[in-house]
């Protein structure tokens, strides 16, 4: 996977949870254009263990003149947040990878209605630009739990006008989903990005509905959740990789120096999917990318989320 | 015709059924066989969702079913009497509808797809219209040559209304023309023209 060097150039508070980080590349060259809601993965070092996150691209996706993420303090942080947060300085060296979007806008919509909640506002931050550019006819409906995590509200609010529509949880404010969709122009595209809950709600009310499944898009990047050991066998590599608890199968592979195809690492883009040749337990799918048939199957896994309940997987890497 | 051999681009119809995730219904329906296909719905259940139906009466009506249909769903019915008027009530339609609208369609491919194309104006792809071919196989034509379009092709070969070539009618669909590709016949050996038949009726 190709990367860029990049430096930390500015670091702004923007909620007691939230930090923005802008990068730099170190060859003082300028970053390529992306496309709004695209993401990167940053690389981090962490006491020996390279950790792998993937983030937002915020800003200007046209003319970057550096590359912006915002990053949530996370309660159960595995050590991706909490080592942004509380390591990285202005100056600190990282690894980022080419921007990649798997939350692209569809340009045949004739209205795109975005829905974030809390910290899935970051894909929109970008998104917006490209919408406000290309004059669509969009608008934001964007829910947080307080006003203590409003970030980026009045930038918005400047952006986007009366296109913004914003609900404070702890004010009694929340979206109404059904509401919402059902008085949507036909042509209309819904995209939603946030905690789990909310894109669960939001993708079934809108099926509820009647709307097409190729007018709902979603965003959800999973932090590998931890499990119980197990050992996997690299058919091809001919060695065997012990995954601890709180890695995940990818990172284990990975830190075993054998190189496993990813993209996203929050179980969504489909890129990192292994074949699995034979395991005496079974498969812990966590994904959001398999089918169901494929997950019962058995035959396919993700390993940058899912793992197994097993003594022992064998995969064909 | 090779056996066991699937174009692509040939659309594939089924048969007109009720989607239940919905917020609305139109059912949009193409002569007698049309009429029918419409009759047929209701017999499967009268949604609770709102529901318009618009029916052009279209050619040559051998049995009209304007009279079962006001029965069966009074409130809801549109009639025309042809294709064109039936299309400015459904772009009225669209152009105030929301998501959620579930679109039908029975009629022969000219009829499909023009109003295919008309809800692709509202950002609606034809793969979410439920379609069903009936009444005639008659194909849409589109001269590859001088680019006319021409209608009601029974035979295997039809002459262009546009340029007057000789057109073989191939299997080949073009969703965004909503026809067939026609090729002429004789570019070859001009004026070989192999034997013409009825092939869709
Ligand atoms: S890397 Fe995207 S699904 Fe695993």
């Amino acid at each position: 996977m190709s990367t860029f060097k990049v430096v930390v150039s500015n670091i702004q508070q923007i909620t007691p949870l939230i930090k923005q980080f802008s990068f730099i590349r170190e060859d003082g060259a300028s970053f390529p254009p992306f496309s709004g809601g695209s993401h990167v993965v940053v690389a981090m070092n962490i006491n020996g263990r390279l950790h792998r996150n993937p983030y937002s691209l915020m800003g200007s996706p046209q003319a970057p003149d550096a590359y912006h993420i915002a990053v949530r303090l996370q309660e159960h942080s595995r050590g991706g947040s909490a080592y942004l947060h509380h390591e990285v300085k202005v100056g600190s060296q990282l690894e980022i990878t080419y921007p990649n979007n798997l939350f692209a806008l569809d340009k045949r919509a004739r209205k795109h209605l975005l829905v974030a909640g809390g910290i899935g506002i970051t894909p929109f931050m970008s998104q917006i630009d490209d919408l406000i550019r290309t004059k669509a006819n969009y608008e934001l409906h964007y829910a947080y739990r307080s006003q203590d995590h409003a970030a980026f509200t009045s930038a918005l609010k400047e952006k986007c006008a009366e296109r913004v529509h914003v609900y404070v949880e702890s004010e009694g404010l929340s979206i109404d989903l059904k509401a919402l969709l059902s008085k949507q122009p036909l042509g209309t595209h819904v995209y939603v990005c946030g905690p789990n809950a909310m894109v669960v709600a939001l993708i079934e009310t809108a099926r509820s509905l009647g709307w097409p499944e190729n007018h709902i898009h979603s965003e959800q990047f999973l932090a590998p959740p931890s499990g119980e050991p197990f050992k996997v066998k690299l058919a091809k590599s001919n060695i065997e990789v012990h995954v601890p608890a709180e890695m995940s199968m990818l990172e284990a592979i990975e830190a075993a120096g054998v190189d496993a195809p990813y993209s996203c690492r929050g179980g969504a883009c489909g890129r990192c999917e292994l074949e699995v040749i034979r395991t005496d337990g079974v498969l812990v799918h966590q994904d959001h990318y398999l089918s169901e048939a494929d997950k019962a199957a058995g035959k396919k896994i993700m390993p940058c989320v899912s793992r197994a309940k097993c003594q022992s997987l064998e995969i064909n890497l | 015709m090779e056996r066991g051999y699937w174009i692509r681009s040939k659309p594939v119809y089924s048969t007109l059924v009720w989607q239940q995730q919905a917020n609305a219904h139109i059912v949009l329906v193409e002569g007698s066989a049309g009429g029918l296909a419409a009759m047929k719905l209701f017999q499967q259940m009268h949604p609770e969702h709102p529901t318009k139906v618009l029916y052009a009466r279209n050619p040559v009506v051998q049995q009209d079913l304007s009279i079962p249909l006001s029965k069966v769903v009074p409130d809801a019915l549109l009639m025309f009497e042809t294709t064109e008027e039936s299309l400015v009530a459904f772009e009225a339609h669209l152009s105030s509808a929301c998501m959620g609208l579930r679109i039908y369609v029975a009629g022969s491919e000219r009829f499909i797809w023009q109003m295919a194309q008309m809800a692709d104006k509202y950002g609606i792809d034809d793969s979410d219209i439920i379609k069903e071919l009936v009444g005639t196989l008659a194909r849409p034509i589109y001269c590859v040559h001088c680019k006319t379009i021409s209608y009601e092709a029974h035979t295997n070969i039809k002459k262009c209304d546009g340029c007057g070539k000789q057109l073989f009618v191939r299997d080949h669909f073009s969703r965004r023309l909503g026809a067939y590709m026609g090729l002429m016949v004789d570019a070859e050996d001009p004026g070989q023209i192999p034997s013409i038949e009825e092939i869709y009726p």
